[in-house]
């Protein structure tokens, strides 16, 4: 049998390839519906070529060999006699399965950058505004300013105008020249220009003009502080522009969720943009024997990065060719994938817009200055010293929001770069989901 | 076809659409705080909105830590802000 953790488009993909070369797939999520973070765990998807999301609801669906095991949070997993088992929480109560092989598509989530008024509400991420939605039915509130950068901006903003909010701005970081420098990949890729048409269509339809060059520095009181940035993000000159909004959505693209294959001892490296993601083969296995990792986790590219990803694990897994013409697919998507890092890259400017006071991590409440403290009065040389000192990144979501800017704000004290091996073990935590030590302690109980 | 559910947030009744989750009734109400924080009372709502950053995070009957963006609203059940 073949567990997938992740129903997203990867996952997804996966499942489908897998059962249809005669595989036994379980397909566990978190999540009560399949989906993932674009498709949205929602069975009447909208937006750009959504019925290709419903092609793969109704093939699960209909799938004998495909069992899905939803609302089910994978804690960790483990090697035991040659086998892998696989430990997962559903409605409070633990339960595990061992299987032989195990396909990782575990997404990401919205990279995020402090700034002063970050930790108040109404502050909140595209994909939070876009899940409340999306998922939920519910406008996140009256004015809503969009802000950050990567393409992922453009369906949020349209989808909320879309349902109805008012939108008050899309500011984007980077500069859409940037795309010159990839000429090679867009015309390899010639079907995103359709992406992009549609896009603009539903800009103009809404009437949002996308202001480049520009981020959120500062949010209180219901007025985002708006300044000048290059690529840097680096703010230029002291001018504010203020922008009245109840809800401030940023984001800076994504970052994957590694702590899952990193549990399994799957070896990680270092992306050219800093993010930490799987090391595979060709065939999207991991360093570990029956482990292939399949999605955003691998690098971020995108929905159908993910499902030829996908595809190419679940054959992989069960054991079938895998076409030619599929790993020639994904050779052209890897190539947009580098162009989208070469458009929208995340400078480390922000670190001017960030005042003493400001929380870092948001979990324990410490503040840039607790950081600074840390380093220049305290010694700590790197974030695990710092965390120690300071309960930066100890918090409930182990350090998942805060552990890479605690990490840059160290080294830039310290001028130096963060280096490889701690990116990674600023990404990595013994446990893939907080769970109680009751149930820890049960699950010890197995060995 | 929505069907209404009826639930309390620190004891006030309240009603949202079957398949809501908890910070998206809180939010179509405008009433998007949840909490406050555990040194600073500094108030909190909804931040990644996908269970990634546990700012979210409630009692819901009794038991604590619970994200009020996954969480779904159940007929009667008695969410309270955490402390
Ligand atoms: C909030 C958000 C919104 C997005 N919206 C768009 C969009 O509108 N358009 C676009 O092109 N791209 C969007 N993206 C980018 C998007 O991540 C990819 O395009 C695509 O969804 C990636 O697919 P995936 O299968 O790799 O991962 P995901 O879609 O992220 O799927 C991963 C799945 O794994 C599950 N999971 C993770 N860890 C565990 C665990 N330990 N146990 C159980 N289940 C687990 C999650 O619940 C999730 O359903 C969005 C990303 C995010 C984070
Ligand atoms: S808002 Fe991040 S976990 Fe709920």
């Amino acid at each position: 049998m073949i567990a997938i953790i992740g129903a997203g488009p990867a996952g997804l993909a996966a499942a489908v390839a897998a059962a249809r070369s005669g595989a036994e797939v379980a397909l566990f999520d978190a999540s009560t519906n399949f989906g993932g973070q674009y498709w949205r765990h929602r069975t009447d998807v909208a937006g750009y070529k959504a019925e290709r999301a419903q092609k793969y609801f109704d093939a699960v669906i209909s799938s004998p060999n495909i069992t899905f095991i939803s609302e089910a949070q994978v804690w960790s997993a483990e090697r035991r006699d040659g086998l892998i088992q696989i430990n997962y929480l559903q409605g409070g109560a633990e339960s595990f399965l061992t299987v032989e092989k195990v396909i990782l598509a575990t997404g990401a989530h919205d990279r995020t950058l402090p700034f002063p008024g970050w930790d108040y509400p109404g502050s909140m991420t595209p994909g939070a505004a876009q899940a409340l939605y999306k998922g939920h039915g519910v406008v996140a509130g009256k004015r809503i300013l969009i802000a950050g950068s990567g393409p992922f901006l453009l369906p949020v903003a349209t989808g909320l105008a879309e349902a109805g909010a008012h939108v008050v701005g899309l500011l984007e970081a980077n500069s859409p020249l940037r795309w010159a420098r990839s000429p090679i990949a867009l015309l390899r890729n010639p079907l995103k220009f359709f992406e992009l048409i549609y896009y603009l269509r539903l800009l103009r339809r809404y009437s949002l003009k996308p202001q480049f060059g520009a981020a959120v520095v500062g949010y209180e009181n219901g007025v985002a502080q708006i300044a000048r940035v290059g690529s840097s993000l680096r703010a230029k000159g002291v001018d504010r522009r203020e922008i009245a909004c109840d809800v401030v959505a940023v984001g800076w693209g994504f970052q994957p969720d590694v702590s899952l294959g990193g549990i399994l001892g799957c070896v990680e490296k270092v992306d050219r943009d800093g993010t930490v993601i799987f090391q595979v083969d060709s065939s999207q296995l991991s360093s570990q024997a029956n482990i292939w990792i399949a999605g955003e986790a691998t690098g971020i590219g995108g929905a159908d990065l993910s499902i030829t990803e996908g595809e190419i694990a679940g054959l992989a897994a069960s054991g079938s060719e895998i076409p030619k013409k599929l790993l020639r697919k994904r050779s052209a998507q890897h190539a947009f994938a580098r162009a989208l890092q070469k458009s929208y890259p995340v400078g480390d400017g922000w670190k001017e817009w960030i005042t003493p006071e400001t929380t870092i991590c948001r979990c324990e409440e410490v503040s840039h200055s607790a950081i600074l403290d840390s380093i220049h009065e305290l010694g700590a040389e790197d974030s695990r010293t710092a965390k120690l000192l300071t309960r930066a990144g100890m918090g409930l979501c182990q350090g998942r929001i805060c552990s890479r800017n605690v990490a840059e704000i160290i080294a830039g004290a310290r001028k130096c770069e963060v280096s490889p091996s701690e990116r990674i073990a600023a990404s990595n935590r013994p446990l893939a989901a907080p769970i109680s030590l009751g149930v820890l302690a049960d699950g010890e109980s197995l060995n | 076809m929505s069907s209404v559910i009826e639930f309390t947030f620190d004891d006030k009744e309240l009603t949202g659409e079957k398949g809501q989750s908890i910070a998206a009734v809180l939010i179509s109400l405008g009433t998007p705080i949840v909490r406050l924080t555990r040194f600073e009372k500094q108030p909190r709502s909804i931040f990644c909105g996908i269970g990634i950053c546990f700012d979210c995070v409630v009692i819901v009957d009794g038991v604590a830590n619970q994200r009020a963006c996954l969480t779904q609203i159940r007929q009667g059940m008695s969410v309270r802000s955490q402390p």
